[in-house]
């Protein structure tokens, strides 16, 4: 659908009530995307701001460009997106990994995920705005690369800033170790759970968006 | 200029062939395994060439021989343990190889593969991404590697970190690099001169000679 002719918006009224809990759901969790990134920024916590930020871009492009606020991500994929976010700034987050063994792994796995689901967004986006084409196999890899260089140059960030400021946020070479690991076990995961995403997703629920469909237009019925 | 190059790759595998014999007769054996993996991997460019008919690019050829005796000699004649940060230098060497293939392959992929269209800035930034994704799996292994095998291949988190940083580096030159290189070059001049329609009919052929033995 092209910006300016045929913005056809639904009223209200005639959407089903799973369409509005639905994007109620997304726009809520967009909102602790936001708040999250607010609170980074009044941190001066730099790579959150910049995850944050790229985050809400992601998910305000589509709302903007057809002029809908229901074009807004699907829910589930915004709660993966903020989910870290607020594991982080959240202080019981910080108690529970002092006392509960698995917490670091759990809030290292919620990580990954985000990061794939914004090279999945990436994947989609790319194609809507730019002339960047993928098909199926490409996009997967490209997830799955994504995912684990952003948690590369993540800690190389992490340690720059460790390195500048002289305090020691990162831990031993075991503790990074087990966030990389972990992203790349939750990249190679997602790269697949988006493919098979893609697939399942209900025809009305695709047009709804009017979005995800653009990974790979053109053969997603032989699938 | 193409005589040069061939020559100081083959200097350097001479090279790498005098380490070899020299560890075997001061039986000094830790680089002797190395030495000759190197020899093999740096003859893969020619046995691609004469095989496959794929024509690498000639920097790239003395690229990966240099990354390669650059390893073993600094590994034999104890850079590695005296000169402080040298496997850092080395390491970059490495991973901007990974990247400069990745980069070939990605070239390619866009021109042979019609679903598939990747504009110059998406390219510079996937190579970034691929090669600092390398760089993790690399790391990745090497942890893996001193988990299971008791072996200290990973010296600190600041080691760990550094390599990282590196990889990082050595991708965001390789991604200008080649996109400077694009903007003289067309990607189909690019793939031409690999000669990837010779490997293509080449493939055809051993596949063909396959399927008609009986």
């Amino acid at each position: 659908m092209m910006a300016g002719e045929g913005i056809s918006r639904t009223p209200l009224s005639q959407r089903s009530p799973e369409q509005i809990i639905e994007a109620e759901l997304s726009w809520i969790s967009s909102m602790v995307l936001f708040f999250s990134t607010v609170y980074a920024v009044l941190k001066l916590d730099i790579l959150w701001i910049a995850f944050g930020i790229a985050a809400i871009s992601l998910y305000i492009l589509p709302i903007i460009s057809m002029r809908d606020p229901f074009r807004a991500l699907p829910w589930e994929m915004t709660i993966l997106l903020s989910a870290p976010m607020l594991l982080h700034i959240s202080e019981g987050s910080r108690a529970l990994m002092q006392h509960v063994a698995w917490w670091n792994d759990f809030t290292s796995v919620a990580f990954a995920f985000s990061l794939a689901t914004i090279g999945f967004l990436l994947t989609v986006e790319l194609q809507m705005y730019t002339s960047v084409k993928m098909n199926r196999p490409f996009a997967v890899f490209f997830v799955i690369m994504f995912t684990v260089a952003v948690a590369g140059f993540w800690q190389v960030g992490e340690f720059v800033g460790d390195q500048i400021s002289g305090t020691s946020h990162l831990g031993t070479n075991a503790d990074v170790m087990k966030i990389l690991v972990w992203s790349f076990a939750g990249g190679m995961i997602m790269g697949f759970v988006y493919d098979l995403y893609i697939r399942a997703m209900s025809e009305s629920r695709r047009k709804t968006l009017g979005l995800i469909h653009l990974w790979e237009v053109t053969d997603w019925r032989r699938s | 200029m193409e005589e040069k190059l061939k020559l100081i790759s083959r200097g350097m595998q001479a090279g790498m062939v005098g380490i070899a014999v020299a560890g075997v007769v001061t039986g000094n054996l830790t680089w002797v395994p190395a030495a000759l993996i190197s020899l093999f991997f740096a003859e893969i460019p020619s046995l691609l060439r004469r095989d496959m008919h794929l024509v690498l690019p000639l920097e790239i050829n003395l690229w990966i021989v240099l990354a390669l005796f650059l390893h073993v000699a600094s590994g034999f004649s104890g850079f590695y343990d005296h000169v402080p940060g040298w496997d850092h230098i080395t390491h970059m060497m490495s991973a901007s190889l990974i990247g400069a293939l990745g980069f070939v392959v990605v070239v390619t992929i866009d021109k042979y593969v019609d679903s598939i269209y990747l504009p110059r800035p998406f390219l510079a930034f996937f190579v970034v991404t691929f090669t600092m994704a390398m760089g993790v799996m690399w790391e990745i292994m090497e942890y893996g590697n001193d988990a299971l095998t008791g072996s200290h291949l990973q010296y600190s988190l600041a080691d760990t970190m550094y390599d990282l940083l590196f990889d990082g580096f050595a991708g965001i030159v390789v991604a200008i690099v080649g996109a400077q290189y694009l903007t003289r070059v067309t990607p189909e001049h690019f793939v031409e001169s690999l000669n990837v329609e010779g490997t293509k009919r080449r493939i055809g052929v051993l596949g063909k000679r396959r399927s008609a033995r009986p």
